[in-house]
């Protein structure tokens, strides 16, 4: 009778090591906490929206509680990227909805239009993809979980004077984006001061037809790059025209660009090859344990089962939404608006999908930015930049 | 001038009666007078009287039979083989063609050749005693036959115990698991092994004895029948060979004797020659061959048979081990050098002593011939391989004495380079004392390759000279110096890491060396479990740092090639990583850099670039940089 003590002692063992390893079972309290979710949901840019609801609804299917066992239920407003709508919902979903705080996938325009009311309605709002600088300018309530375009445009400039060694480069602009122009000014600003030469900035206006003679002005002045902070439907325009001038620039596009071309333009991804382009995320890039376990989780989904990738729109969404809860669990009473506003800005090395986030007391997000290109019809990583 | 018989009987049987027209209708101007081989075997004198050739056509025994017949009525045989009768074509060379085969049996004056008689039965072929591995299969058998044959007869395989004695009065003891009586042939691997080779006339028996005392021998001897296509040179390991005009063999317990594939008799077998018995007419190449015969000596080559005190217990076992164990004659070349490299003596001293001192110098030049100096003047990898012997033998006096001159060995070096070190104190660290601090599995593998290569060069004599290089690439006084370095600096982190590359290198030779002597027959008879046992808890033990070591190594390098990819926005200051290689010192993590920026970096730079990589990275890391200016 000797075996069944080294056997007790093993099945002791691996009980204890299981034990440690499993987390905590949440008891559902009853209670329900609302997260509320402006986005374009229609309209041109639904892409931005659809893909950020997917993200977060997989958020929650993997932590659907908080640490005290209430649940969180999303609440969705579409502002089809409108300033005038997406003021409208955010009063609604504050007022009506009472709401604990909201993620936005909404542009930079309706986001600062938000901006300006963040702090009548003191609701917390995490902006998924709005870059535009001023958005945390002038308000306590609003917070970036996307780097801004002065990051964006500053380290764009660096990284083709330094790394490209590009002398020269033109600029294209969406008249009607505040966000496009606020990048191509970061970007021009900073690209000047170390030296290089804008030869052309090109601003396209929407149902502009006349595209070619100016394209043939901008290859007339040899630039070595066109940096494009502009839709995927312009860069698109831009690369067609180039075309038909026998002529292939280097190009760079700003986040979301990979996004949009992959899911909107796939049929034409070879006219994109070589195209270089910022985004918050690579494919190629490594995971960090959160992303791994959030990849894994993902493959049992119907869409993972599928096949379907996951977007820069989606992976925010999961990132978003997992921080925001991380704020309201730091909170005793997971209502408390300010609580979460406060536990928001004070988010110090959230381990997202690829990297390491913080917020800052001012609302600005530091995170990697990564540069891409399309290789093969993929998107290849080249560089990550802190 | 080649002459035919006048007149010849012609025997037949029911099988060959078709015959008895073209053999009467020869061309020869023979007569011939047909007999069937019932009538003849009924009344023989009736007619054999004045019978001076006989032609014969039937099976084996029929032939066997008028062979017997011949021997006693001196009459001379032609053969006219079946189709079917291969073996007999090629053994007397016979032609396949009818009217050949007719005209070569009726021929005159064919030469006298032996027969060979086993308990009175003639042999034509072969007679096999006891299970012989494949030797007896033809030189045509492919690869893929031989080697199912070879794991068929390889089923029950063992050996007994067996005697012969010769017609000179030599008497074999030995162990065998069988033996192969062979006539004149070229076709079996059996007689390929024969180097002297045999023939009709010299008057002698020959017999092939196997015994393979391992699973390794009786693969090894499968793969030198599958090599090899020509005769052997010499005598394969498990192989040994008695031609003598007679031999006697016994048993430990009857075996069954297979004559010319047919089973006729049991051991013991006494197996003579009747020199020159009958005349048989034999193709052309065989009386050329038979002429060059002159008398032939009575051979025995039983050198590498099992002998003496290993023969009591391989005939104890009920199958044979997977390795050979060595016979004390075989190790009687080995030990006595290996027991005086066990034994401690001023030299080995000395030569500690100055290894170190050398090691410890060069280590701190940073310079690799001085340290490649002291890794050959070392002494220390002979009691290494004299203490895995000692594991092996179970010999407590080897194993006692190696260990007391490695420990004195190590503790000598140890204080010599600690002293160095101590009164060097201000010394930089070299690159060299680097690389021997962080020792991973790779090391391992370097120590058992080592091992290996130590216990085969010190095996044969022939490879001796190639021990300088096994010492140098396993390297055992420069990790022994680093350590002793770290107890001079009182660093206990460093002292670990070099000598866990020491201990490495030390388990992985004892571990291979051990194992090395093991497959190159070297065990003793009674195995010593207990110490492998030792060994092996040794050696997985040190696996687990080692492990470690490695795991955090490979973590250090991807971490080293992904930074290459990474960029700092450093107060609007773009940082590119050009390189970035990591290493450890005292339980600090350090990473150093090559940076390449367009402006200079000042302090604030530097400090908000030392907190995005401790945020991003390790908070603990210590931060190096060397920062290249872009023009």
């Amino acid at each position: 009778m000797k075996k069944p003590i080294p056997l007790a002692v093993l099945i002791f063992l691996a009980l204890w090591i299981h034990g440690c390893d499993r987390k905590p079972v949440i008891e559902p309290s009853g209670k329900t906490i609302k997260i509320g979710l402006i986005a374009p949901l229609s309209g041109p840019d639904e892409l931005k929206g659809q893909e950020g609801l997917r993200g977060m609804q997989f958020g929650m299917q993997m932590q659907p509680y908080l640490q005290n066992g209430d649940r969180i239920e999303l609440v969705t407003a579409d502002d089809r990227n409108d300033p005038a709508l997406a003021v409208h919902v955010l009063q609604e979903l504050a007022a009506k909805e009472n709401v604990a705080a909201i993620i936005t996938f909404s542009s930079s325009d309706p986001v600062l239009a938000m901006a300006k009311v963040a702090d009548e309605n003191k609701t917390p709002i995490l902006a998924a993809i709005a870059t535009h600088p001023d958005i945390t300018r002038n308000n306590a309530f609003i917070s970036q979980l996307c780097f801004d375009d002065r990051f964006q445009g500053t380290t764009a400039a660096l990284f083709v004077r330094d790394e490209l060694l590009v002398d020269k480069a033109a600029v294209f602009v969406n008249s009607n984006s505040v966000y496009s122009r606020d990048l191509a000014s970061q970007f021009e600003k900073k690209f000047e001061s170390i030296g290089g030469e804008i030869t052309d900035r090109i601003v396209l206006a929407e149902g502009d037809a006349e595209l070619h003679p100016r394209i043939k002005m901008v290859q007339d002045h040899s630039p070595e790059l066109l940096y494009l902070p502009i839709k995927a439907a312009d860069v698109l325009r831009v690369i067609r025209e180039a075309q038909e001038l026998q002529w292939k620039p280097q190009m760079m596009g700003s986040d979301g660009l990979l996004s949009a071309i992959i899911k909107q333009h796939k049929k034409e991804l070879h006219l994109f090859e070589g195209m270089l382009a910022i985004d918050f995320f690579s494919h190629r890039a490594g995971l960090t344990p959160f992303g791994k376990k959030a990849r894994d989780a993902y493959k049992h989904t119907p869409k993972g089962k599928e096949g379907a990738a996951s977007t820069t729109y989606s992976t925010l969404g999961v990132e978003g939404y997992v921080l925001l809860l991380g704020a309201l669990n730091r909170c005793s009473d997971p209502a408390d608006r300010e609580c979460i506003n406060a536990k928001i800005r004070s988010t110090i090395n959230f381990q997202g999908i690829m990297g390491n986030i913080t917020i800052r007391p001012d609302g600005k997000a530091e995170r990697p930015l990564y540069i891409n290109t399309i290789e093969d019809g993929r998107a290849e990583f080249i560089v990550k930049v802190y | 001038m080649t002459g035919f018989v006048s007149s010849a009987l012609f025997v037949y049987t029911d099988d060959t009666k078709s015959l008895i027209e073209p053999v009467q209708n020869n061309s020869l101007g023979t007569r011939i007078t047909p007999v069937a081989f019932e009538a003849l075997t009924q009344t023989p004198q009736k007619h054999l009287e004045e019978v001076g050739h006989v032609v014969v056509a039937g099976p084996l025994d029929v032939i066997k039979e008028i062979m017997r017949l011949a021997m006693e009525h001196h009459f001379s045989i032609g053969i006219i083989p079946t189709e079917r009768q291969k073996h007999l074509i090629r053994l007397y060379d016979l032609p396949r063609n009818t009217s050949a085969a007719i005209e070569l049996a009726l021929r005159q004056d064919g030469p006298r050749i032996d027969l060979i008689l086993c308990n009175g039965q003639i042999m034509l072929f072969k007679a096999a005693i006891g299970r012989i591995p494949f030797l007896d299969a033809t030189i045509t058998t492919s690869w893929f036959r031989l080697v199912t044959i070879a794991l068929k007869k390889f089923i029950g395989f063992r050996l007994y115990a067996f005697k012969f004695l010769t017609a000179g009065q030599q008497q074999i003891n030995t162990a065998t698991s069988g033996c192969l009586i062979l006539n004149h042939s070229r076709a079996s691997f059996a007689s390929r092994l024969i180097s002297n080779g045999h023939s009709f006339t010299d008057g002698m028996v020959s017999l092939v004895i196997s015994a393979p005392t391992s699973i390794v021998e009786y693969a090894k001897l499968l793969i030198q029948a599958l090599r090899s296509a020509e005769r052997y040179k010499h005598l394969p390991s498990s192989i040994g060979y008695i031609k003598s005009s007679r031999i006697e063999i016994g048993s430990e317990t009857p075996l069954d004797v297979i004559i010319d594939d047919k089973h006729t008799t049991h051991t013991p077998v006494h197996c003579e020659t009747a020199a020159g018995a009958v005349r048989v007419n034999v193709g052309e190449s065989l009386q050329a061959d038979n002429r060059r015969e002159k008398a032939a000596k009575e051979e025995i080559e039983v050198s590498n048979l099992p002998g003496g005190k290993e023969l009591l217990r391989i005939i104890k076992q009920k199958r044979i081990p997977f390795f050979s164990y060595a016979s004390e004659e075989r190790f009687n070349d080995l030990f006595p050098a290996l027991r005086e490299d066990a034994r401690l003596n001023s030299i080995y001293l000395v030569l500690m002593v100055l290894s170190t001192m050398l090691a410890t110098v060069g280590l701190y030049l940073d310079s690799a011939s001085v340290i490649i100096g002291a890794m050959l003047l070392a002494p220390l990898m002979n009691p290494i391989v004299s203490l895995s012997m000692g594991i092996l033998r179970g010999n407590i006096g080897i194993f006692k004495n190696s260990i007391v001159k490695i420990v004195l060995g190590i503790l000598i070096a140890l204080f010599s380079s600690a002293l160095i070190s101590f009164l060097f104190p201000h010394s930089s660290i070299t690159e060299e004392m680097l690389a021997r601090m962080n020792p991973t599995l790779l090391d391992l593998g370097v120590a058992i390759i080592s091992g290996i290569a130590a216990a085969y060069s010190k095996s044969f004599r022939e490879v001796i000279q190639s021990l300088a290089g096994v010492a140098i690439a396993v390297a055992l006084v420069p990790p022994l110096a680093v350590a002793g370095i770290g107890i001079g600096r009182w660093d206990f982190q460093w002292f670990y890491q070099a000598f866990l590359l020491f201990s490495t290198n030390l388990v992985g030779i004892i571990i291979s060396a051990t194992f090395t002597f093991r497959v190159l027959g070297y065990s003793a008879a009674v195995r010593s479990k207990r110490s492998l046992v030792v060994v092996f808890v040794f050696l997985v033990l040190i696996s687990i740092p080692l492990y470690l070591s490695y795991n955090r190594i490979v973590t250090d390098r991807i971490f080293e090639q992904k930074v290459q990819q990474e960029r700092f926005l450093v107060n609007e200051k773009y940082l590119i990583i050009r390189t970035a290689s990591i290493f450890r010192r005292r339980d600090k993590r350090i990473i150093l850099m090559d940076v390449l920026a367009r402006e200079p970096l000042n302090r604030a730079d530097l400090n908000t670039f030392k907190k995005k990589i401790q945020a991003n990275f390790d908070q603990k890391l210590v931060i190096l940089i060397n920062t290249h200016y872009i023009p």
